[in-house]
C-alpha cells in the first residue's frame, strides 16, 4: 500500500488554497534545553565529559590547574566567567572544575552561533549543558531564564567577552554575568585560560597538541550598591591580574596590581600589527622555547600604554 | 574479374570490429567480410554508362573505419551489398565520349548517375553530394561508386560509371596526381565551404593525407590569417609545413600553440595548465573526427567560431556545453559539387585539378600495392602516419601499361622492384580480359 | 679546528672517483689523470649569538647612516622589503635569517609605536610566494601579525598603480619602482648575500623594479659585457644597477640596508658526504652515500623531487652589517670573498660540473631545460673573478637529466618559450628582437604572474641571456645524461657518459685536453689567473 500511495514514504504535498500550519520551529534563543537538564541526560553527559572528553583533552591540551583551593569553601551555585579564546574553552573549563560544580553546571552559550541549527541546538545542550544566550542585544528571556537556573542551584559558565578573541587580546567584559550574580546573589569565580589559542584558533580549522594553563582566582562578590557595569570592570580586572600571574608570577603580578600597572587586558592600543606584536605567547612554540629569553630581554611594553 | 568484395556477413562484421579493438586499426581485414574473389563484371545500367579499368585505386579514411567495423549504422540505407569498394579512382574508359582516355571518377552517385529526372534540388544546383535520392531510381542504394552493389569500385579489375561522373585526366598529370583529386576535392570543399573571413585564424586538426590537403587548399583558395597545422608524425609536420602551414606543432603542443595564435587568455584547474583558452581561433577544420579531437577543437575555438568536420567520425561521445555557451557552429564537410568562387561557380572537381598541379599532391601517393595483397595494403593504410606515408593506393596497371615516375610497388618478400614499362601516350586495350568478362549489352 | 680554504687537486692515480650532481641524485666520476677538481672552502664557524649581533648592527650602521632606532619615530610610514624564496640554496632551517633580523626590527618599530608598517617580498619578477613558503621565511610571528591583516604584500610588477617612475639615469635607463617603498619616510631592505651577486644597489633596484626598469640591464647586451656577473667591478648588470641606485638615492628614498651572509654548510647530516672531500669520507658517508645512491635509483622522479626540496640546509649567520648601501656591501662582499673565494692558475680546455636539483628559479619545483641551462651556464659558469675557468672556445660539459618536464604551474611561459621560441632559433639577439616583447605583455602571463604562483612571462629570456657570456666564450656545451630531445632543442650535445662527452668534446679541444671539474656546491668563487 505504501508503494501506491506516496505520501506514506515521504512528506505529503499541501494542496494549493489551503493554509499551511504555523511553523513551529524553535531555535535560537527559544530552543528549549530543559530536556538536557533531566536526570538521565545529566548522567549521560558527565560520563561523556569524564570518560570521553577529559582524556583525550589531557592528551591534547595538557592542562595544569592553579587555584582549586578557591572554590573548595564556595557552596551552593557559582558563575564562572573566563576570557575567551578558542572553542576549546568551554570544554577545558568544564573539565577542570571540581565534579560539584561541573556536573551541575549549565554553560551560556550564543544564541546565534550554537543555536541556528536544530542539530546543533540539540549537540550543545546534551554534551555541554549548553543555553542559548542572547549576545548582540540585551534579552529578557535568557536573562531571567539563566537567573530562574542559578536559584534552582545550577552554576553558570560565561563568557563576558561575548565571543572569541579574534586577535589574542582580550576584549571589553559585557555585564550579563555581573547583573546575574548581583541579581541572584552568587560570586562570580573569576578563571584564565591560558594556551588554548595556539591549539585551536579562531578563523582557522587546524587543531594543534599544546599545553594549556587554568587559574583560578578569588571568587568576587557584588558590593552593596555596585552597580553591573562597574562589577563587570572589577571582574576583568581580575582575569587580567589572572593573565599576568600566568605570564610572569603570582608575587610580581599582585605588586603590579597594587600600582595598577597590570598589563591591559584588552592590549595595546596600537595598530593590528604591534597589538600582534605585543602578543605575550608566540604562536610558534619551537621558536619561542629558543629565543624566549632573548626575547624577553630585549622587548619592552609600548610607553604610552603603560599608566603612570 | 578479380575485386574485392564486401559482403554482408554479421558474424565476420563483428569479428573485424573485435580484431580490429584487439590488433589495432587495419588488422580486422583478415577476419572481416572483405575478400578477394573472382567476379562478374558489372552490367552497363544504361546507354550513358561506360566501362572502366581503374589504374590507380586510392584507399581512404572512410573505406578503413568500414573496414574495421567502426563506420556508423547510418549508412545501412544507403549502401547495397555486396559492393567493391574503392572510389578514389583513375581509370582506363571505355565506350562513350572518353573512350581509350584516362579518366577520373566523381564517385558520388546522384540523379543524374540513377536516371531520375527532373533532379533534385540539390543537384540541378550543382551540389551533388546533398543528393536526396542516393536510395532511388536505377541503381540500388549507395551514396557513391565504391558503396554500391551495382557499380562495382576502384578495389578490382573493372567497374562502370556514368559519363556524368568522369573527367578527363590532363596531360602532364601522373596516375599519382590523378588518384589524387578525389581526396582533394574533398579537402577544397572543406575549405571553401567554411565560412572563413580573410585573416582569420585557423587550425588544422590532423596531418593525413586528408589534413595536409586542407592546409593546402586553405592557403590556395582562402586567405587565412595565421594557419596552425596539428601533426603527430615528424613526416607529417615536414608536409604541413611545405604545403602552407605557418605553425607546425605536435598534439600535446595544440593548445598553448593555439592560445598564442589567437593571443586570449586561457582556463585551467591550477595556474599555468590551459584546459580550454577564454577566446579562441576562428576556424579550426578537425581531420581526425574522433571524439578526443572534437573536444580539441572545442576547447580551441572562439565564442561564435566555427567547427568544420572534414573526415568522416564514427560514434562519438561528446560533451555539448561548449557547443552551446558558446554558440559555435559545428559543421560537417562532405564530398563536393560547386563551390562559389569570387569568379563565379566552380566545380570542386575543377579546382582539386588545379591543386594537384600548383602544389605537386601527387607526392602524398607513398605506396602501391596489388589487390593480392590488399591485408598488407589494408595495414599499411592504417598505420600510415607512423609508417611515415600518406595516402596508399592499390595498383591495378598491367606491367606494360605502368608508366615512368610513379609510385614504386612496395617490396614484396623478394624485394625487387618490378620494371617499368615503356612509358607511352596511351596504351592499348581493348575489350579484354579475364575470359569471363562480359561484354555490354 | 678553522675552516681549511679551498684548493686545486690534480687527479692521479690515487684519487677515489669524483662526486658529480645529478639532478635529483649523485654519480661518481672518474677523471682522467691531470684533471683539476675545484674544492669549496669549508665553512666558516656561525656567529655564536645571531640575535646579538642583529641588534649590534642595527645601533651600529657603516656609512652615513644613523641607528635604526632613531631612524624610527611614531606616524611614520616603515616599509620592510625582504628577499624572496630564490634564496638561500637549498632554503634555510628554521628560524631563517630574515625571519631573525624582521624581529629585532620589528621590536625597535614597536618599541618607537611605529603603526603603518607594510612588508614587501622583494620579488620583482619572480613567482608569488605561498603562504607556507612566506610562513617559512619569516616565522609564525611575523606571519600572523602581518598576513590576516593585509599588510605582508608580495610586489607586484604588473600593477601601474603600484608602480612610480623615478626618473631616468644617464645612459637613460628607467627607473621605476614599487609604490609603497618609494613613498614610505624609510624603507628597511633585509637581504641574504649567498653569492657575490646579490645585494648591494641591485636589492632594491632590481627587487622592486618593473619590466620597464629591468629590461635596460637584463638583456643580451648587458649579460655579454658582464664578465663575471658575480664580479661586481667587471660587471655591467651591477654598474647599470648602481647608476640605479644612485638615482634611487638621490631621489630622496631613505634606504636602510641590511645585509646578511651565510657559511657555506650547505647539508644536513644525512647528506653529509657531499660537503667532504671524497678521499675523506668516513665510513658512514661512504654508507650513506650507498643508501642514497641505491635509494634514488628506485625512486621516482616526483617522490625524488619532492625528497630533495623538502631538504633544509644549515646554513648559519656569518655576519650582519648595516646600514647605508655601499658601504654595507663592501663589507658583505669581503666577507663572502672570505668564505668562497678560491685561487686558480690558469684556464682549462674542459670544464665539467655536476648540476644539482635546485636552482633560484626552482624552489618546491621541477628544474625545466632552460634551467638547467640556465644553472650550468649562467650562475656556475660564472663563478668566477678575472678570467672564465675555461679557455676561449673550450667546452663546457654539464651533468644533469634535463628531462623534458616543466612545472605548468610556476612556470607556463617556459613551456611556451621551450616549444615555440626554442623550436625556431637559439640565437640569443633573434631571441630578443623578435620573441620578447610578446612574452613580456602577453596578458594571460600578466594574469598568472599577478594572480596565480607562475614566473613572469619574460622571465625565461632572462634565463636565456643568463647564459649569453657563457654562449658566447664557449665552443661547444654537452650534456652527460640528458634527455636527448630536451637536450638537442636547447642547442647543446647530449652524451650518455662522461667518457662519450669527452669524446665529442675532442673535436673542439682534440684528444688531449686539460679538464677541470667544478665540485659545487657548496659554493665557491675562482680566482683565475
Amino acid at each position: 500500500m505504501a508503494a501506491r500511495h506516496r505520501f506514506l514514504l515521504t512528506k505529503p504535498t499541501r494542496p494549493v488554497g489551503v493554509e499551511p500550519l504555523p511553523l513551529e520551529r524553535r531555535l535560537g534563543v527559544d530552543y528549549d534545553t530543559a530536556w538536557a537538564r533531566r536526570y538521565p541526560v545529566r548522567l549521560a553527559r558527565a560520563m561523556l565529559l569524564d570518560d570521553v572528553t577529559w582524556p583525550i583533552v589531557r592528551l591534547g591540551a595538557s592542562p595544569r590547574v592553579f587555584g582549586r583551593e578557591h572554590l573548595e569553601p564556595l557552596e551552593g551555585p557559582v558563575i564562572v566567567t573566563a576570557n575567551h579564546a578558542s572553542h576549546l574553552d568551554t570544554t577545558l573549563l568544564l573539565c577542570c572544575l571540581p565534579p560539584r560544580i561541573r556536573h551541575h553546571a549549565v554553560v551560556g552559550a550564543a544564541a546565534d552561533y550554537f543555536f541556528d541549527r536544530r542539530w546543533k541546538a540539540a549537540l550543545w545542550a546534551f554534551s555541554l549543558g549548553a543555553i542559548p544566550m542572547e549576545r548582540v542585544r540585551v534579552n529578557r528571556r535568557s536573562a531571567d531564564l539563566a537567573a530562574a537556573l542559578i536559584e534552582e542551584g545550577w552554576s553558570l559558565v560565561i563568557f563576558p567577552e561575548g565571543g572569541r578573541s579574534p586577535d589574542g587580546w582580550g576584549q571589553e567584559f559585557k555585564g550579563g554575568a555581573a547583573y546575574l550574580a548581583k541579581r541572584c546573589g552568587v560570586p562570580v569565580v573569576p578563571v584564565h585560560l591560558r594556551g588554548t589559542r595556539a591549539i585551536a584558533p579562531k578563523g582557522s580549522s587546524q587543531v594543534r597538541p599544546g599545553e594549556t594553563e587554568v587559574r583560578i582566582g578569588t571568587p568576587l562578590w557584588a558590593t552593596e550598591g555596585e552597580d553591573a557595569r562597574r562589577f563587570a570592570a572589577r571582574i576583568e580586572a581580575a582575569v587580567a591580574l589572572l593573565a599576568d600571574e600566568a605570564e610572569t608570577d603570582w608575587w610580581s603580578a599582585r605588586v603590579r596590581a597594587a600600582s595598577a600597572s597590570t598589563p591591559p587586558f584588552r592590549g595595546p592600543a596600537a595598530s593590528p600589527w604591534r597589538r600582534a606584536w605585543a602578543l605575550p605567547s608566540s604562536a610558534d612554540p619551537s621558536a619561542r622555547r629558543s629565543e624566549q629569553r632573548a626575547v624577553r630581554e630585549a622587548r619592552s611594553w609600548p610607553p604610552e600604554v603603560v599608566p603612570k | 574479374m578479380r575485386a574485392l568484395v564486401f559482403e554482408r556477413n554479421l558474424a565476420r562484421f563483428a569479428a573485424s570490429k573485435v580484431a580490429a579493438a584487439v590488433a589495432g586499426s587495419g588488422h580486422g581485414v583478415g577476419v572481416g567480410p572483405l575478400e578477394l574473389l573472382e567476379i562478374d563484371p558489372p552490367d552497363l545500367p544504361s546507354q550513358r554508362w561506360v566501362r572502366l579499368a581503374p589504374r590507380l585505386s586510392g584507399i581512404c579514411g572512410s573505406d578503413l573505419a568500414t573496414l574495421d567495423g567502426r563506420s556508423s549504422r547510418y549508412f545501412e540505407r544507403i549502401v547495397s551489398f555486396p559492393f567493391v569498394p574503392g572510389h578514389e579512382i583513375v581509370a582506363d574508359a571505355t565506350g562513350g565520349v572518353f573512350d581509350g582516355a584516362r579518366v577520373v571518377v566523381e564517385p558520388v552517385l546522384g540523379c543524374e548517375a540513377r536516371g531520375i529526372d527532373p533532379p533534385c534540388q540539390a543537384c540541378a544546383g550543382g551540389h551533388r553530394g546533398a543528393c536526396e535520392h542516393l536510395a532511388f531510381g536505377d541503381l540500388a542504394p549507395g551514396l557513391q561508386t565504391g558503396f554500391c552493389a551495382d557499380t562495382g569500385g576502384g578495389w578490382g579489375a573493372g567497374l562502370v560509371a556514368h559519363e556524368s561522373q568522369l573527367w578527363a585526366v590532363p596531360e602532364g598529370f601522373t596516375d599519382e596526381d590523378a588518384v589524387m583529386v578525389e581526396p582533394t576535392a574533398c579537402a577544397v570543399h572543406a575549405a571553401c565551404s567554411a565560412g572563413l573571413e580573410s585573416g582569420a585564424s585557423v587550425v588544422v586538426l590532423g596531418a593525413g593525407t586528408l589534413g595536409l590537403c586542407t592546409i593546402a587548399s586553405l592557403r590556395a583558395f582562402t586567405l587565412p590569417g595565421r594557419l596552425l597545422a596539428v601533426a603527430k608524425h615528424p613526416e607529417q609536420r615536414r608536409l604541413a609545413a611545405e604545403l602552407g602551414a605557418d605553425l607546425v606543432v605536435k598534439p600535446e603542443e595544440t593548445r598553448r600553440a593555439a592560445r598564442r595564435l589567437a593571443s586570449t587568455l586561457a582556463l585551467g584547474p591550477d595556474g599555468g595548465r590551459v584546459e580550454r583558452l577564454a577566446g579562441g581561433v576562428d576556424v579550426v577544420f578537425d581531420c581526425v573526427g574522433s571524439a578526443d579531437s572534437l573536444e580539441e577543437c572545442l576547447s580551441i575555438v572562439r565564442p561564435g567560431g566555427e567547427i568544420v568536420l572534414v573526415g568522416m567520425p564514427g560514434v562519438v561521445r561528446l560533451d555539448l556545453a561548449p557547443l552551446w555557451q558558446r554558440e559555435v557552429r559545428l559543421r560537417g564537410a562532405y564530398a563536393y559539387g560547386t563551390e562559389l568562387r569570387p569568379d563565379g561557380p566552380r566545380r570542386t572537381f575543377e579546382l582539386a585539378f588545379e591543386l594537384v598541379a600548383s602544389a605537386g599532391l601527387g607526392r602524398l601517393v607513398s605506396a602501391a600495392y596489388p589487390l593480392e595483397r590488399y591485408e598488407e595494403a589494408v595495414a599499411h593504410a592504417a598505420a600510415a602516419g607512423r609508417r611515415g606515408a600518406e595516402k596508399i593506393v592499390f595498383d591495378l596497371r598491367r606491367p606494360a601499361r605502368r608508366r615512368p615516375g610513379g609510385a614504386q610497388e612496395a617490396p614484396g618478400p623478394g624485394g625487387a622492384k618490378d620494371e617499368h614499362g615503356p612509358g607511352g601516350a596511351k596504351d592499348e586495350h581493348g575489350p579484354t580480359g579475364a575470359p569471363d568478362h562480359k561484354e555490354s549489352p | 679546528m678553522s675552516p681549511r680554504p679551498g684548493f686545486v687537486l690534480e687527479v692521479d692515480r690515487s684519487t677515489p672517483s669524483t662526486l658529480f650532481w645529478h639532478g635529483e641524485g649523485f654519480r661518481l666520476e672518474k677523471l682522467p689523470v691531470g684533471s683539476r677538481v675545484l674544492y669549496a672552502p669549508e665553512p666558516f664557524a656561525a656567529l655564536k649569538d645571531p640575535d646579538a649581533a642583529i641588534r649590534h648592527a642595527l645601533e651600529h650602521p657603516l656609512g652615513d647612516s644613523q641607528p635604526l632606532r632613531s631612524l624610527l619615530r611614531p606616524g611614520m610610514r616603515l616599509t620592510i622589503a625582504f628577499d624572496d624564496i630564490s634564496l638561500p640554496l637549498p632554503p634555510m632551517r628554521s628560524p631563517d635569517v630574515r625571519q631573525r633580523v624582521i624581529e629585532a626590527v620589528l621590536d625597535l618599530a614597536a618599541a618607537a609605536g611605529v603603526d603603518d608598517v607594510v612588508l614587501i617580498a622583494a620579488l620583482a619578477l619572480h613567482r608569488r610566494m605561498t603562504d607556507d613558503e612566506l610562513r617559512h621565511i619569516l616565522g609564525s610571528r611575523i606571519f600572523d601579525a602581518f598576513a590576516p591583516h593585509g599588510l605582508l604584500w608580495q610586489h607586484d610588477a604588473e600593477d601601474p598603480s603600484q608602480l612610480v617612475h623615478l626618473g631616468r639615469t644617464d645612459e637613460g635607463e628607467d627607473v621605476e619602482l614599487n609604490r609603497r617603498a618609494v613613498e614610505s619616510d624609510l624603507l628597511v631592505y633585509v637581504n641574504i648575500n649567498l653569492v657575490a651577486m646579490d645585494g648591494g644597489h641591485k636589492s632594491v633596484a632590481t627587487g622592486l623594479a618593473s619590466y620597464k626598469s629591468l629590461r635596460h640591464h637584463h638583456n643580451v647586451r648587458t649579460m655579454r659585457a658582464s664578465k663575471s656577473f658575480m664580479d661586481r667591478h667587471r660587471s655591467q648588470l651591477h654598474t647599470s644597477n648602481w647608476r640605479m641606485g644612485r638615482l634611487i638615492a638621490e631621489s630622496g628614498m631613505r634606504i636602510f640596508q641590511i645585509e646578511t651572509t651565510l657559511n657555506t654548510d650547505t647539508f644536513p647530516a644525512e647528506f653529509r658526504f657531499l660537503q667532504r672531500r671524497e678521499w675523506e669520507w668516513s665510513v658512514r658517508d661512504r654508507a650513506s652515500f650507498l643508501a642514497a645512491s641505491s635509494a634514488l635509483d628506485r625512486t621516482p622522479p616526483e617522490l625524488a623531487r619532492r625528497i630533495f626540496h623538502a631538504v633544509k640546509a644549515p646554513h648559519e649567520m656569518t655576519s650582519v652589517q648595516a646600514g647605508e648601501v655601499e658601504a654595507v656591501h663592501d663589507r658583505t662582499l669581503s666577507m663572502v670573498h672570505a668564505q668562497q673565494l678560491v685561487h686558480v692558475d690558469g684556464q682549462t680546455d674542459v670544464l665539467t660540473m655536476g648540476l644539482p636539483y635546485i636552482c633560484p628559479y626552482n624552489v618546491n619545483s621541477i628544474m625545466n631545460p632552460i634551467l638547467v641551462a640556465c644553472l650550468g651556464l649562467g650562475y656556475f659558469f660564472n663563478l668566477y673573478q678575472g678570467k672564465p675557468l675555461v679557455r676561449e672556445g673550450g667546452v663546457v660539459i654539464l651533468s644533469h637529466p634535463t628531462p623534458w618536464a616543466f612545472n605548468p604551474v610556476h612556470h607556463p611561459s617556459y613551456i611556451d618559450f621551450f616549444e615555440q621560441v626554442l623550436a625556431e632559433t637559439t640565437d640569443l639577439l633573434e631571441i630578443e628582437s623578435k620573441y620578447e616583447e610578446a612574452f613580456a605583455t602577453d596578458p594571460w602571463y600578466r594574469h598568472l604572474y599577478r594572480t596565480s604562483y607562475a614566473y613572469h612571462g619574460v622571465h625565461p629570456f632572462y634565463m636565456w641571456y643568463w647564459c649569453a657570456h657563457a654562449l658566447e666564450h664557449v665552443g661547444r656545451v654537452i650534456v652527460v645524461g640528458g634527455d636527448r630531445a630536451a637536450v638537442r632543442r636547447l642547442g647543446f650535445s647530449p652524451a650518455s657518459t662522461l667518457a662519450d662527452a669527452l669524446e665529442i668534446a675532442s673535436d673542439v679541444v682534440g684528444r688531449d685536453p686539460t679538464i677541470t671539474h667544478l665540485h659545487v656546491p657548496p659554493l665557491l668563487i675562482a680566482d683565475v689567473s
